[in-house]
């Protein structure tokens, strides 16, 4: 009880009448006499105005070789900085990809308002920053090309390369076949070490890096622009891969010859159709069951 | 990306000089109630608001204080060697006393001598609780924060302190 109010007149907050209280017992009263005594001593005296001049001295200093805070501030600056030019480096230099699904076609218009249309299952990569300079890009697939007038426009390609002035021509690089078609102005198909000038109305067919045949076209635009994939003298392998593509499906081909070679078109919007226009000139049977299971075999 | 900035920061000098306004007695006190030495108790102070500067992007106004204790009181660990120190207070001018009688003020001369006697022979703790309590005014609650201690173990610390002066005194 006395302790607390001890505790109550230490810490200042003690009644007068619990002040009485206090001092009726001696110990307390002496308690009282010595804290009371000890409030009115001091320390010697503090000297503030020469440590303050010290300490400023110090801080002024030290302020020119470390500015600690500003520093760690302008980090903060810095950083964003260095994370803004390296995603303007990033997109400056980034190539730029288009890709058609299978059983797609797209359409594309290039920074200079050349056009491309792709074929399903293919893609091409240009870069966007130095498309000005050079119009380079590199094509997998299939595509056409309606190239606005400017400098020369490169299309890459694993088996070759195909360089134009302001023309519209189709390019297909399909596995082993290389198919180019120019149907307007002229293209240059470079290729292994040779290069050949395609005028308009011309085309050229190279498997496994051999010209295989040079056929003039008669149409303005390649067949599959219009649903329809037209081959003269190909493969039925590589026709067939392209149905595949067409459709998204998988046949399977059964067959003792496969040197038989399709001239023809076949269409992209009905399946059977489309086999039927493969089969039967060739003399070909073939069976559609369930799980998009196609057989192609012979009679 | 940007950190609160709700309180002001020790960096800027006006709240850099207004803790040191504020803090630098009590903190020069503190060490001197430990150390006795008033030539190291202003170093002490000197460093630690140094050291404050050096760090004022880390440490927000409202631990300024409790910074500045703490590293004073760790240099007072580290550096200062533990010594039986003798303290020797200034009496205060006390106008109102100069009716008393001679031997009134004679005995309490005697009093004063033997309680500042008294006080040395204390323990660290407990003669630091005491006077930052009865020469520094500080309330229990600012004196257990600033010591890192329960409100109870200063209440314990102030009665030991009574208990032994009182004892050490004698006669009173």
């Amino acid at each position: 009880m006395s302790e607390q109010l001890l505790h109550k007149f230490l810490n200042n907050e003690i009644t007068d009448t619990e002040m009485e209280i206090l001092k009726a017992s001696d110990v307390y009263r002496d308690y009282l006499k010595i804290a009371s005594h000890t409030s009115s001593l001091q320390t010697p005296q503090f000297n503030k105005e020469r440590v303050w001049q010290n300490i400023s001295d110090r801080n002024k200093y030290k302020k020119k070789t470390i500015p600690l805070f500003n520093y760690r501030s302008l980090l903060k600056y810095a950083a964003l900085l260095v994370i803004m030019f390296a995603g303007y480096f990033y997109l400056a230099n980034m190539d730029v990809s288009v890709t058609s699904q299978l059983a797609e076609k797209r359409s594309y218009v290039l920074p200079d308002k050349s056009e491309v249309t792709l074929n399903a299952d293919s893609k091409i990569t240009y870069n966007k920053n130095s498309w000005e300079e050079k119009r380079i890009l590199t094509l997998r697939g299939e595509a056409f090309f309606k190239v606005s007038k400017g400098k020369k426009f490169d299309v890459e390609t694993s088996q070759g390369t195909v360089r134009v002035l302001g023309t519209q021509f189709n390019v297909q690089n399909r596995d082993k076949h290389f198919h180019v078609s120019c149907y307007e102005g002229l293209v240059e198909v470079i290729f292994q070490d040779q290069s050949i000038q395609l005028s308009a109305g011309n085309s050229i067919i190279i498997e496994n890096g051999k010209l295989i045949a040079q056929q003039t076209i008669t149409t303005t635009k390649p067949g599959w622009l219009f649903d329809e994939s037209s081959f003269e003298n190909v493969l039925l392998e590589n026709v067939i891969k392209e149905l595949e593509k067409q459709y998204s499906v998988k046949v399977e081909i059964n067959l003792s010859d496969t040197s038989k070679r399709f001239t023809g078109a076949f269409t992209h919007t009905n399946l059977e159709d489309a086999l039927k226009t493969i089969c039967v000139p060739l003399q070909l049977n073939y069976s559609i069951d369930g799980k998009r299971g196609i057989k192609i075999y012979e009679e | 990306m940007t950190e609160p900035e709700n309180e002001e920061t020790v960096c800027k000098e006006s709240v850099y000089n207004r803790l040191f306004t504020s803090l630098s007695t009590s903190i020069y006190n503190f060490i001197y109630f430990k150390c006795g030495d008033a030539a190291q108790a202003e170093d002490l102070v000197q460093d630690s608001f140094i050291k404050l500067w050096e760090n004022c992007a880390k440490v927000p106004e409202a631990k300024a204080k409790s910074f500045l204790y703490t590293v004073c009181n760790n240099a007072f660990l580290n550096e200062v060697a533990h010594k039986k120190v003798v303290l020797n207070y200034v009496q205060k001018t006390e106008s109102g006393k100069n009716d008393q009688s001679p031997e009134f003020i004679l005995e309490e001369k005697e009093f004063e001598k033997k309680l500042q006697k008294a006080i040395a022979n204390l323990t660290e703790a407990q003669r630091t609780a005491f006077l930052m309590n009865r020469i520094d005014g500080k309330k229990y609650r600012e004196i257990a924060d600033i010591l890192n201690i329960s409100i109870k173990a200063v209440e314990k610390r102030m009665s030991q302190a009574l208990e032994s002066l009182r004892k050490e005194i004698g006669n009173i």
